[in-house]
């Protein structure tokens, strides 16, 4: 049956299973494609990455200074380097806080943690 | 017919539990199962810290001199490869000599900024659950710490659509393409009168893009309040870092029922001078422009909220001084113009952030 006159709880309600329907779309899509095989040949390590070659590592040091400088100098003034451990917790804080991208929170890591 | 009509609204609320209790359930096993972490070496792996910010600041206020000692403890604990518990906490002492003389008296506020749950479910999405920041513009998030902020007092729109939310939010950032990153937040606010863990019911969100190569940051936000007025917030923000100068560029707009406007601020430190290099490198000169339109809310609401409750115009000007990592002196002069009577507002004080780890550095 078909009511053409909604009371405001009826409508409402139907809002509320739409959001919900919405949003479980928006994050299974998001996880769906998150996990299918990256583009590159990165796992979903969340470890410092590991350069190959020196050569490697200049470039994802440089990369990780330029990411570093564009994404937290937005904020603030450049801090000290932590140890290893202390900038993974960091760059897992500043990943919520200020949305940073998983590329660049890899990039930054690199080049703080050398 | 009203029978009908009842039957089919409860047979439809109860629909609506039904269905987020599945939607909730998939949600979890799916994001679990979504991808397997390669566990990081033990010498990588995040250790629990306790850092945060400690300063000491004297305002003059319109004749009125105020002593701000505060200190700001965040404990960050991360949980395997994904989790991550963080909490802020705020003592701020706010210290005046009575009018008939004496020494300084006052209290000391303490607030729970934020205590909150994350959980990284993969590169696009990160599931908070608790009391946290509401994502509405950047200030409250990004900028609010007494170490990072250019100017101490903060903007006359501050308190408008921002504050702490319990609840639960959804965000992320990830690259549209190598040019553009695209970053939300999304969050549902239930209502609280629980000490210390206040919050109104709310939902909103923010939706904000970042060019890497200008440094380029504009985005929206939007709140809609599900409690009393019913009203809804939104607001803009633009930041820009261009890459040739040492100069930070920001700006919000706000409107909303309890009042609207912008401000619009420059920072730049003198590092390109090329005189007194070692002086000026550590030297920051900030400047700031700001328009509040009260709203409709009456005298008491806007002290309650720290508001002025009439359209208000100030221009800020700061100096800090950057003495080490993470050690700054600041001060700064603003000029208050409104009908209440203009005022100079002035502050100097000094601020630092610690950082200690709460374990061990290197794997026995």
């Amino acid at each position: 049956m078909k009511c053409r006159n909604e009371s405001p709880t009826m409508k409402m309600a139907t809002i509320k299973i739409k959001i919900t329907i919405l949003t479980a779309g928006l994050v299974m899509g998001s996880v769906v494609y998150a996990a299918a095989p990256p583009h590159n040949s990165e796992n979903a390590s969340l470890a410092v990455p590991v350069a190959h070659s020196s050569a490697e590592a200049d470039a994802m040091r440089i990369h990780g200074e330029q990411r570093y400088r564009a994404n937290c100098g937005r904020c603030h003034a450049a801090p000290q380097k932590f140890p290893p451990r202390m900038m993974a917790t960091i760059v897992r804080h500043m990943r919520v806080r200020a949305t940073i991208t998983d590329e660049d929170v890899r990039l930054v890591l690199f080049y703080m943690s050398q | 017919m009203g029978r009908i009509v009842r039957t089919y609204e409860s047979k439809l609320r109860r629909a609506c539990v039904w269905a987020s209790r599945v939607v909730v359930l998939c949600l979890f096993s799916t994001v679990l199962n979504a991808q397997t972490p390669v566990p990081a070496p033990e010498t990588e792996r995040p250790v629990p810290i306790l850092t945060g910010n400690a300063g000491f600041f004297t305002n003059f206020n319109g004749g009125q001199t105020e002593l701000v000692p505060s200190i700001t403890p965040v404990l960050l604990v991360p949980l395997g490869d994904r989790w991550l518990v963080e909490s802020r906490a705020e003592f701020t002492g706010e210290f005046e000599r009575p009018d008939e003389g004496g020494s300084y008296r006052g209290k000391v506020e303490q607030e729970i900024d934020y205590l909150q749950l994350d959980y990284i479910a993969n590169r696009y999405l990160t599931i908070t659950a608790g009391r946290f920041l509401t994502p509405f513009g950047i200030y409250n998030e990004r900028l609010y710490p007494i170490w990072i902020r250019s100017l101490q007092p903060t903007p006359l729109i501050f308190p408008l659509g921002t504050g702490s939310s319990d609840g639960a939010m959804l965000r992320g950032g990830f690259s549209l393409n190598p040019k553009v990153n695209l970053n939300y937040a999304t969050y549902f606010s239930t209502l609280s009168t629980v000490n210390k863990f206040e919050s109104d019911r709310t939902a909103g969100g923010r939706l904000g893009f970042f060019l890497p190569g200008p440094r380029i940051e504009a985005g929206a936000s939007f709140q809609k309040e599900l409690q009393d007025e019913r009203s809804h917030a939104f607001g803009f923000h633009f930041a820009w870092q261009p890459t040739p100068l040492p100069l930070n560029l920001r700006s919000e707009y706000v409107r909303s029922h309890d009042g609207s406007g912008y401000w619009i601020e420059a920072a730049y430190r003198l590092s390109q001078v090329p005189f007194w290099q070692k002086a000026l490198r550590r030297t920051e000169v900030v400047g700031r422009a700001q328009q509040l339109f009260a709203g409709q809310i009456t005298e008491e609401e806007a002290e309650e909220y720290g508001l002025p409750d009439v359209n208000t115009r100030q221009g800020d000007f700061g100096l800090n001084y950057y003495l080490r990592d993470g050690l700054k002196a600041a001060a700064s002069y603003s000029r208050r113009l409104n009908s209440d009577g203009n005022v100079n507002l002035w502050t100097v004080g000094i601020a630092y952030r610690f950082a200690f780890p709460l374990g061990r550095m290197s794997p026995q």
